[in-house]
């Protein structure tokens, strides 16, 4: 059939009419815009989808120690985040911007900021607080002050039992429904307590320990801070800074006896500084965006960090500290603006 | 070392014409020419309606002031002289003429009689602004007033082939095929401007035109070839000295009192045909790329021909276009008419559909991540400065450096949130302008 003699003629020959159809013409109207007229292929979307796949491995670590229900808690948290992102940009009647991913970064690091054994409903709350009060009631991306997956863990603490409550390492939960769990003390609640886990840094290295879900793989938290380092979605001084700055606190001022070394090295694997330090600190819209600015921003919150650890009421440092930072970033830029080009340096004072 | 600046970026070349030699368009029927192509006054028509007028003859011209003579790129007979809108968006007087084809030579153009050692810098600087000849890059400075102000000043002159633009070509291809021309151009600016020392600065994506200036001017005890590391805005004039000489150029200042004065490589050339042949300016070589055009090339245009034509040239269309730029994709002008005459400072004609945007479908928004501040190449904060102009805080926005910005589009091209950073910061930049003037 395909071969048949009418069908091949019928299609050969073009009248010219058609073939001056086919013609491309300049428009009716051409398009004025400003300069430049040519952009890069990096976008929002590319920016949070590289977000994601770096976050991937330690959030699934998560869901290989802590078991369905730590799977379950993720999809709850990034579909309450969209969902909430639709329906207040609806609402307020802003363009639905759910496609650029920033609401999947949000829902994940929320979930892998909680303990394995809350209640679906928690993350589902929480989203509501991040997506809703501290994004879109502050005009939506970019233009929020703190980091809206921070400051809802920290809302979250409302529910001092579910929150504080770890499941150990290794036990699984299943998908839905409660569970009796033995509770396990994670690394940073030991070293609060003044002893040493009695993990050792190996486990907490490779995340063989109790804690968030997505917190207690430091080694693949590191790969997925590189992954990004090399794709440039972060420049490395604020992760460099924060760890940095609570290692040689903690190795300076350590709060047992015994091996320094080994206690720095415990305190910066525990808790959620890797999570902290490399993925929700280095957050764009609430970070400094001068090079200095992201190192004293992030020595900022590695001081915070450890003061809370050591004499604050909860463990969480990690939390406490970049939400304090967060507040100070426009006067960190303003105070470490670049020295222009062929000029001193701009005094902007108002 | 390698010569080069901090801050910028590595841009997709998109360098399509980089192989294909300079092809001269047929001669156009009718060719429309601005009489205000350049930095100043606009000249006057000093030609009517009916007259005769052949190559190289003079059409408008001011005489005083800033300002530069416009001449005829082909001999025939003025149809019109009427008012047309420039692709600034003011209005321009343009001569009209047909082409008879005869490219009938007028009796003025004649070599310089002289040789060029015994010529003095008046008469050097008195031909060059007979030959109409201003700067090729862009910006369009009348060549005359800045070899003027650089005597007595300078201690070097850099000649920009750095060609940093993506697309372009057009300097690439002259430096090859006729690197004899900038050579000699060259040779006469050191003579004008009175100095010993001419830097030939060139990118290194071009290093195949580096080694043929290179060739020419081995030996050379007053001309140089330099080799940029190939990075945007190198062509910029700030970055430019910068990168060669270490010295900053802070806004509102000259590159004169930094001690250098810059001339693009194709206004060296044209210097240099107005002496050997005594022809001004009334040809260039345009690069006509874009992902619509069918068979980009480079052209040697009369002034005046209009850009349909050059594209007819290229084989016309083979995708409806969205815009048509005048000039590079980042900081060219997007021209609303097909129509727009070239002028000496069209560099290049892009006609690109909006495959190069990226659109997301996503509103434009900042989301802080500071790849503006990082790139800058003046080392300023393109958000905040942005952001003060769209909140019409235009003190705010001077305070944070608006007046140093450069409008290179660097903070808008590399913006993932595809804000008009550049733009927001060129408004800003008006509205300061506006209220100093207002002050006064």
């Amino acid at each position: 059939m395909e071969n048949h003699p009418e069908t091949k003629t019928a299609a050969a020959p073009e009248t010219p009419a058609a073939e001056e159809k086919k013609t491309p013409r300049f428009p009716e109207r051409l398009v004025i815009s400003p300069a430049p007229h040519i952009r890069t292929g990096e976008t929002t979307r590319s920016l949070m989808l590289d977000v994601v796949i770096a976050l991937l491995p330690a959030y699934l670590w998560g869901v290989y120690v802590f078991g369905l229900r730590a799977l379950m808690l993720g999809a709850a948290s990034i579909a309450a985040c969209v969902l909430f992102e639709a329906l207040s940009e609806l609402v307020m009647r802003r363009r639905v911007t759910i496609s650029d991913g920033s609401a999947v970064v949000t829902g994940l690091l929320l979930a892998m900021n909680l303990p394995s054994s809350v209640p679906i409903w928690l993350p589902v709350v929480g989203a509501f607080f991040a997506i809703v009060v501290v994004k879109q009631l502050f005009g939506g991306i970019g233009k929020n002050i703190v980091n809206p997956a921070m400051a809802a863990r920290v809302f979250l603490f409302s529910w001092p039992k579910e929150m504080g409550t770890f499941a150990e390492y290794g036990l699984r939960l299943s998908g839905i429904g409660q569970e009796d769990i033995t509770a396990g003390a994670t690394p940073l609640v030991s070293l609060k307590a003044g002893v040493f886990p009695d993990v050792t840094l190996a486990d907490m290295i490779l995340g063989k320990t109790g804690g968030c879900i997505g917190e207690v793989a430091s080694l693949l938290l590191i790969a997925g801070g590189a992954y990004l380092l090399i794709r440039r979605v972060i420049t490395w001084q604020i992760p460099v800074a924060f760890i940095g700055t609570v290692a040689l606190v903690t190795l300076l001022f350590p709060r047992t006896s015994g091996n320094n070394l080994n206690f720095m090295l415990s305190e910066i694997f525990s808790g959620g500084l890797m999570l902290g330090a490399i993925f929700m600190a280095t957050d764009y819209a609430t970070a400094p965006v001068t090079p200095r600015g992201r190192l004293i921003y992030g020595v900022g919150c590695g001081l915070i960090t450890v003061f809370i650890r050591y004499f604050g009421g909860y463990v969480e440092g990690v939390s406490f500290g970049i939400l304090i930072m967060n507040l100070l970033v426009w006067y960190i830029d303003r105070y470490t603006m670049p020295v222009r080009f062929g000029g001193k340096q701009v005094e902007a004072k108002k | 070392m390698a010569y080069t600046f901090r801050g910028g970026l590595r841009l997709e070349e998109h360098k399509n014409t980089r192989g294909k030699r300079i092809e001269t368009l047929p001669p156009p029927k009718t060719v429309s020419i601005p009489l205000q192509q350049h930095i100043g006054a606009p000249c006057k028509p000093v030609v009517a309606v009916g007259d005769t007028v052949a190559v190289g003859q003079l059409i408008g011209d001011v005489g005083a002031g800033l300002f530069c003579p416009v001449h005829s790129s082909v001999s025939g007979k003025v149809i019109a002289i009427e008012d047309k809108f420039a692709p600034m968006g003011n209005r321009v007087t343009n001569v009209v003429i047909e082409n008879d084809m005869q490219d009938t030579l007028d009796p003025s153009v004649v070599p310089f009689e002289k040789p060029l050692a015994d010529a003095t810098s008046e008469e050097i600087i008195s031909v060059i602004r007979r030959a109409g000849i201003s700067g090729m890059g862009g910006a369009t400075f009348p060549t005359y007033a800045k070899i003027e102000s650089a005597i007595g000043k300078v201690d070097r002159i850099i000649i920009n082939c750095a060609e940093c633009e993506p697309f372009i070509c057009a300097n690439h291809r002259l430096m090859l095929e006729n690197p004899a021309a900038v050579v000699n151009g060259v040779k006469v600016l050191l003579k004008a401007v009175g100095v010993r020392e001419a830097y030939l600065a060139v990118e290194d994506n071009k290093l195949d035109a580096a080694n043929k200036l290179e060739e020419l001017v081995a030996g050379s005890k007053m001309i140089f070839v330099r080799i940029l590391k190939t990075k945007y805005p190198q062509g910029d004039e700030r970055q430019l000295i910068y990168s060669l000489t270490g010295r900053e150029l802070p806004s509102g200042k000259l590159p004169a009192d930094v001690g250098c004065v810059i001339f693009n490589v194709e206004t060296c050339a044209s210097i240099f045909y107005a002496f050997s042949e005594g022809m001004p300016l009334v040809r260039r070589i345009v690069t006509v790329d874009g992902d619509c055009v069918r068979n980009p090339k480079n052209i040697l245009a009369p002034l005046g021909a209009s850009y349909a034509d050059l594209i007819e040239f290229c084989g016309g269309l083979k995708k409806t276009p969205k815009r048509v730029v005048s000039g590079g994709p980042m900081m060219g002008r997007a021209v609303w008419d097909p129509d727009t005459a070239v002028m000496k400072g069209t560099s290049a004609i892009l006609v690109l559909s909006d495959a190069y945007e990226n659109d997301t479908g996503l509103p434009p928004s900042c989301i802080r991540c500071g790849r503006c501040v990082q790139n800058c190449p003046m080392h300023l904060m393109p958000n905040y400065i942005a952001q003060f102009s769209r909140a019409k805080e235009y003190d705010l926005a001077e305070k944070f450096g608006a007046m140093s910005c450069v409008e290179c589009g660097t903070c808008s091209y590399n913006c993932p949130g595809h804000m008009e950073t550049a733009h927001d910061i060129r408004i800003a930049k008006n509205e300061i302008k506006k209220a100093a003037k207002a002050r006064k």
